[in-house]
């Protein structure tokens, strides 16, 4: 491990997500429903020196491990994040975050007027149309959606 | 089997230009046909209409077209006298109207809405417009329109003036034009361009270029289609006074333009092409009126046919 992931304490079961972009590290919390009420260890470090993309944020999370739909929401949120899983301190797996074709539900549509935002029972679902721009398009009203406003269901 | 067959016609870019050039070949069909055989193509067929926004002329134009191939329609056309003011979901609604009907036609003031409306029917459903996204009928209408007038669409220069941001026919029309080698000149108030949100998708397939002048080009355009400023969506009656009556076709503009141009509409028309246009030989709008309804007869009988017609 490198030094500046040693800044904070290990943990015994969860997970580190490493490599989350610049100034990213608070967002993810929040898309995650990351907020310690459950009373388990959570370290951030922000701005970390880091070689490969100058600095990066991490965080670790002990006894969580993601789930599909937090994993889409990391891959749009810090496209460069690594999650290491942790298990009896030790490292056993380690991937990187990729965007799915579509994700369902976990976006609500930035346009107002779209059917998804109604009364009507509908979950959301994005296409993704282009993964290495991280663009997303609406499947039922068809726009285009800027990821940095898009909002969790 | 005919790949219309019970389809969905939800969005024109669900259109390749082969699809769209055998809905024109349908549409010449119907037109020759005389009216006795022009209605067995869809006897017994019922088409069911929900319609949330105001509408003449598409309305009717879907009612004449069923007529034309023989079958009937039904439906709510004022939502204040239907159940929905009760409080019944749209998905309730489509559901109770595809029991009563063979092919359901929706227009409703919400973006996505036909989309979502085709996952809950179990008969084809096509969009007579959705919120500002789109109006997939009427880009086949105007498709065809350019196609009979000019006898062709690929090398045109086409000019769309007026209500861009709002106007969901534009951006079908775009989304159509989009299969075709021509070039697109937008007109339009700098607070009504196009969405930036659907340019991404237009710039992939279209090269167009954005002013406000409509002089600029006008004596190169082959088509110019006039739109109206959509005053019922604008967020506030002010913003829509400092646009309205930015354009107005008339006399004047009309002797600088192209002898064998053609002006479109999509109407209904407030006072963007003055009515001393209408009797020129450049004003096609009528014609386009009464393609629209051939056009949407051919789909319907392309939709209710499984071996066409």
């Amino acid at each position: 491990m490198q030094e500046s992931e040693l800044m904070v304490r290990r943990i015994k079961e969860g997970t580190v997500l490493d490599h989350i972009d610049e100034g990213k590290g608070l967002q993810v919390l929040n898309a995650l429903r990351i907020d310690g009420k459950d009373g388990s260890l959570i370290t951030i470090a922000l701005n970390v020196p880091s070689g490969k993309f100058k600095k990066k944020d991490i965080i670790k999370v002990e006894n969580k491990f993601l789930k599909d739909d937090d994993t889409n929401k990391l891959a749009v949120i810090a496209p460069k994040a690594t999650i290491n899983i942790i298990k009896d301190y030790k490292l056993v797996e380690k991937r990187r975050v990729s965007l799915p074709n579509e994700i369902d539900r976990i976006f609500r549509c930035s346009n107002p007027d779209c059917i998804t935002n109604s009364t009507e029972h509908i979950e959301s679902v994005m296409d993704v149309i282009d993964k290495e721009g991280r663009v997303l398009k609406c499947r039922y009203c068809a726009r285009v959606l800027d990821v940095n406003k898009l909002k969790y269901n | 089997m005919n790949e219309f067959y019970q389809k969905d016609i939800i969005s024109i870019k669900d259109f390749d230009k082969a699809q769209l050039e055998q809905i024109f070949v349908s549409t010449e069909k119907i037109m020759k046909l005389n009216p006795i055989e022009r209605r067995e193509i869809c006897k017994g067929n019922t088409l069911g209409y929900l319609f949330y926004e105001p509408s003449t002329r598409t309305r009717l134009s879907f009612d004449a077209a069923m007529a034309s191939v023989g079958g009937n329609s039904l439906g709510i056309s004022n939502i204040s006298t239907s159940s929905t003011q009760k409080g019944e979901s749209l998905a309730d609604t489509v559901k109770i109207m595809s029991i009563y009907s063979d092919v359901l036609v929706l227009r409703h003031p919400l973006d996505g809405s036909s989309r979502f409306a085709s996952e809950v029917s179990s008969k084809p459903v096509i969009n007579a417009g959705s919120g500002t996204e789109e109006h997939p009928t009427q880009a086949i209408q105007d498709l065809f329109t350019i196609r009979k007038e000019k006898k062709k669409i690929d090398g045109l220069k086409i000019g769309i003036i007026g209500d861009l941001k709002y106007g969901r026919t534009v951006y079908s029309l775009l989304y159509g034009l989009g299969n075709y080698d021509v070039d697109v000149h937008l007109i339009s108030p700098e607070s009504l361009r196009i969405r930036s949100d659907s340019v991404y998708e237009i710039k992939k397939k279209l090269s167009f270029t954005e002013s406000i002048n409509i002089e600029e080009y006008i004596d190169e355009l082959d088509v110019l289609y006039v739109t109206r400023i959509q005053k019922e969506r604008f967020p506030d009656e002010e913003e829509y006074l400092k646009v309205k009556g930015s354009y107005v076709v008339g006399l004047d503009l009309l002797q600088k333009m192209k002898d064998d141009s053609i002006i479109l509409h999509p109407l209904p028309r407030l006072d963007e092409i003055s009515t001393d246009v209408d009797h020129t030989k450049h004003a096609k709008y009528f014609e386009q009126a009464e393609y629209g309804k051939y056009t949407r007869a051919a789909l319907l009988g392309l939709i209710l046919n499984e071996n066409g017609f």
